[in-house]
């Protein structure tokens, strides 16, 4: 029998991670809805990027299953999770040096290129094709991230930081993922920024693509959020829609005992 | 059991010198995480300076100085120490600046600090062998060991000295402030500076000891086999290295260990191996490679010294600041930075310009130059795409150019000509065939070596390569039955096309042209589309690629195979041009040679690897006009590794340092272009 709610798209269960000694994530579960925005909030060290990066391949975790669209991705490695349908940030931006920002882009719609070495070699009208089309359709996420094509030609790591975000996000959407997970996208930003990717945000979802946003900024969290997992001690404090979780004591506790 | 007892003696003095060099280099790893290639050419050095102070007069650039004519033991003590300031000097001119530059590019410095020692030695000592003079110790007779294996004393001198200089720095390790230093510093290298410590002083301190250590062993080795001679540190660097990678790199018992097991395993290996003398340099290769690929952090080695920092040679800028060395680059930048870069348009300028130039050139020897610049250009085009482009140090490439230049050569002479009789002129169009047969079977190759290298980052990956185009070498001198071995192939046949011989200088500058056209047009394509992004992505951060959904490994062979394939095409026709090969022109030198000629002309261009050539190439004849130059020609390979250093430290992405090509098709940027 299947149960009466919709699966998750996204399912952890009892996910343990150790570096060494040190039990960074132990038994964590979450579940991410189709096409929510879902917010991962904690302390600084609680072990949400640790979270983030066992969902996406970069660490294995110790002990713990991960089932992604009805997939098991637990041993698909970075790539093959990549290709699954999930694309991510970084907390530290991580753009490719000397590359423009066009170019950047293009790197995130690298799954959907499959011309082979003699197509490409003889510039066969198909190969053409497909480069053109991704083309217009990186500059059209520039646009969508709020960047516009004045920028396309630019070295990316050569832009300021909030604009380097944006250029992150514009290429891990130009995979086409089913669910984008950012790592503190607003961290460093303006008032005025911070509700411009919070908008761009709001819109991702509109497309149908579930995001897991990582934030310290609780204004923004209760207003985007369509439901919160809060983590501290790498362990799961408190798990549900963002009103009912904000008002936990125990969530006060955490974030009031410890500065962010 | 003598013979075994004998070879067991052999090894034992040869491992020592291998762990005394191998302690050089895992010193200085430890501490500044830096494989200096120069402590083969510092080992040379201490054997040049003992043999020269103990010599009552030497000749140097052809001047007889007179020298003290020390005994042994003064000498080799002023060897020592004047080789360990040379030490600490080149660490001070070329490294130092480069503490925090992108890993690539020490490692490039210290391939050109041995270019430019070597040549140096070679131009003050000349390219003959130096005899060790006698040392009384030397006349003793031999002592007899279970009445059968015979140890003369010098081969006791030379293990008590390795004996006593290991447990020396045991001791100061242990011991000594300074000591303790290094050992913090080569446990964790920002925590030692947090917590104080003068790391400068430190690693001039390793620089100081390591290079020490090479020249006691160089000297060793020299009154061993009795002569000095500026190439003698190129094989057991390269041996010692290998110990230290085999001891686990960073860890000096392993390098002791590591220099021992070598020696060991070489001598047995040449004594009971069948033809074992001949391969005895294959089976430190072949241990090196299978090592790497089972066991990368060595034997007793840490895991984590596998990785590579991220952000490539062409990202990362040097810390340097200023100086008018700076801005002269920046002068030479801005020209050659457009021609490197090179869109169609150039790339077709610069074609006519040679066309026309060959056309017109009225000297048959200076089309044979030019032909040459062509082909190294082609060449360095195929090593830049694995460096450039996918920012792996590939030391072994020469080996696929190798392959191209084998296949073809034995095809047509071993095969054809001397088996089945067949006129070369009756097959001209086999060539043609060759040509991407050659390229493909390179290509194979290619894949195959690189598969093991997947794991491998850094400087792992260089070490493992460059094991792979030593075995390659080994493999074309010894097996005669394929190769002709040391004699090489005679007689390769000048290209023909339908009967019309092209094989007049200018023609053959023509057919290289037409080649070269093709393989820049190739790489171009193949660069400027999503497997160019992706190779450029894992060269700038290989996770963050993977997280894009580029399958690194894959892209990883496939720019190894692009690579390999340029290199088997163009070895046909080089073989074919110079109609005459063998081992000797596929050496390590060759491969560091087009590395260099990459990096002037500018990494990860399609024109920089030609711009490099024509300027080196160019220069090596105009030079030799110069009466200096005629009378110590290894002083222009000084010159270029002199100007590579000078580049790394300021301009680690080469002389065109801006040059920046577009990994877009042509035709699809603008942004209504769909
Ligand atoms: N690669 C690693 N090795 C060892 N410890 C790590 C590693 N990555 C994270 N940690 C530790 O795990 C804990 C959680 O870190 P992290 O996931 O980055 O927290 P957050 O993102 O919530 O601030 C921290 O104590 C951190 O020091
Ligand atoms: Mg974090």
């Amino acid at each position: 029998m299947r149960a009466p709610t919709p699966a998750p798209l996204l399912e952890a269960r009892r996910i343990v991670v150790r570096f060494g000694g040190l039990e960074a994530v132990g038994g964590f579960d979450m579940a991410v809805a189709r096409g929510a925005i879902h917010g991962l909030i904690g302390p600084n060290g609680a072990g949400k990027t640790t979270v983030l990066n066992v969902l996406t391949g970069f660490i294995r975790p110790t002990a713990g299953e991960l089932v992604f669209d009805g997939e098991e991705i637990g041993g698909l490695g970075v790539h093959g999770v990549a290709r699954r349908g999930l694309a991510r940030t970084f907390q530290n931006i991580r753009l490719f040096g000397v590359m423009t920002v066009l170019e950047s882009v293009l790197v995130g719609g690298h799954l959907h290129f499959s011309a082979s070495a003699p197509a490409l070699l003889f510039g066969t009208r198909r190969s053409r094709g497909a480069e053109r089309a991704m083309v217009a359709r990186a500059h059209e996420l520039l646009d969508f991230v709020g960047l516009g094509s004045s920028f396309a030609d630019r070295v990316a790591t050569t832009l300021s930081y909030g604009h380097q975000r944006r250029v992150e996000i514009a290429r891990a959407l130009m995979s086409a993922p089913k669910m984008l997970l950012l790592d503190e996208p607003l961290a460093g930003m303006n008032a005025v920024e911070k509700s411009e990717i919070a908008d761009l945000v709001r819109q991702v979802r509109a497309q149908g693509i579930a995001v897991l946003l990582i934030e310290h900024d609780m204004q923004i969290v209760r207003s985007l959020c369509d439901h919160l997992t809060v983590l501290e001690y790498g362990k799961r404090l408190a798990d549900g829609l963002p009103e009912a979780v904000l008002a936990d004591p125990a969530v006060q506790a955490a974030y009031l005992g410890r500065a962010r | 059991m003598d013979y075994l007892g004998q070879l067991l003696a052999n090894g034992l003095v040869l491992g020592a010198v291998y762990a005394l060099t191998a302690v050089a280099f895992t010193l200085v790893y430890g501490v500044v995480r830096l494989v200096n290639f120069a402590f083969g050419e510092l080992f040379m050095l201490g054997a040049f300076l003992t043999t020269s102070l103990m010599l009552p007069e030497v000749r140097l650039a052809g001047v007889i100085v007179p020298m003290p004519g020390f005994p042994l033991p003064v000498a080799a003590l002023g060897a020592i120490v004047l080789t360990a300031l040379i030490g600490v000097l080149v660490d001070r001119i070329a490294y130092r600046p480069l503490r925090n530059a992108p890993r690539l590019a020490p490692l490039i410095t210290s391939i050109a600090v041995s270019v430019v020692l070597q040549s140096l030695a070679q131009t003050l000592w000349g390219a003959e062998e130096l005899r060790f003079p006698e040392f009384y110790l030397a006349t003793l007779p031999p002592v007899v060991l279970f009445d059968s294996i015979y140890l003369s004393v010098m081969d006791l001198v030379v293990m008590a000295s390795a004996v006593i200089a290991m447990a020396g720095l045991s001791l100061f390790i242990a011991r000594s402030s300074l000591g303790r230093a290094m050992r913090a510093s080569a446990e964790d290298q920002t925590a030692a500076l947090l917590v104080g410590i003068p790391v400068n002083r430190v690693v001039a301190a390793a620089f100081a000891i390591g290079s020490g250590f090479a020249a006691l062993a160089g000297l060793l080795y020299a009154q061993t086999y009795g002569f000095a001679h500026s190439s003698m540190g190129f094989l057991p660097g390269l041996k010692a290295l290998t110990a230290a990678v085999l001891g686990g790199i960073g860890s000096i018992p392993g390098a002791a260990l590591g220099g021992l097991i070598l020696g060991l395993v070489e001598a047995l290996g040449s004594g009971y191996l069948p033809n074992g003398t001949a391969w005895k340099d294959a089976i430190s290769f072949v241990l090196l490679v299978g090592l790497l690929y089972l066991r990368p952090q060595g034997l007793l080695g840490k895991p984590e010294l596998n990785s590579a920092g991220r952000g490539s040679l062409l990202g990362g800028a040097s810390e340097f600041a200023g100086g008018w060395l700076h801005t002269l680059f920046g002068r030479l930048d801005g020209g050659l930075a457009r021609l490197a870069a090179a869109g169609p348009g150039a790339a077709l300028a610069f074609l006519a310009i040679a066309a026309v130039l060959g056309a017109l050139m009225p000297s048959d020897y200076w089309l044979r130059i030019l032909t040459m610049v062509v082909i190294y250009g082609m060449l360095a085009s195929g090593l830049n795409v694995i460096v450039g482009f996918a920012g792996l140090l590939d030391l072994g490439f020469v080996a696929f150019w190798a392959v191209g230049s084998y296949l073809t050569s034995i095809l047509f002479v071993l095969v054809l000509k001397d088996s089945f009789g067949v006129a070369p002129d009756d097959i001209w169009w086999l060539l043609y065939l060759n040509l991407p047969l050659a390229g493909l079977l390179a290509a194979g190759f290619a894949v195959l070596l690189g598969t093991p290298t997947l794991r491998l980052r850094g400087d792992y990956l260089a070490i493992m390569t460059l094991g792979f185009g030593e075995i390659i070498r080994v493999v074309a001198i010894n097996w005669i039955g394929l190769t002709n071995g040391p004699m090489g192939i005679r007689d390769i046949p000048a290209p023909d096309l339908f009967g019309i011989p092209l094989g007049s200088p200018r023609a053959q500058f023509f057919f290289a042209l037409v080649l070269a056209a093709l393989v820049v047009f190739a790489i171009a394509r193949i660069v400027r589309s999503y497997v160019g992004r992706a190779w450029v992505a894992i060269r700038e951060d290989e996770e963050a690629a993977e997280a894009m959904g580029v399958p690194t490994a894959r892209y990883k062979l496939y720019a190894y195979a692009a690579s390999g394939f340029v290199g088997g095409f163009v070895g046909v026709f080089y073989a074919h041009y110079q109609q005459y090969i063998s081992p000797l022109n596929f050496s390590l030198f060759e491969n560091i040679l087009l590395l260099m000629l990459v990096v002037l002309g500018g990494l990860g261009t399609f024109l920089g690897p030609f711009i490099g050539a024509l300027i080196w190439i160019v220069f090596l004849q105009l030079a030799l006009d110069l009466p200096f130059v005629q009378a110590y020609p290894e002083t222009r390979f000084a010159l270029l590794g002199v100007v590579l250093i000078v580049l790394m430290v300021f301009r680690p992405q080469g002389l065109a340092a801006s040059a920046r090509v577009s990994l877009i098709m042509p035709g699809s940027r603008a942004k209504g272009a769909a």
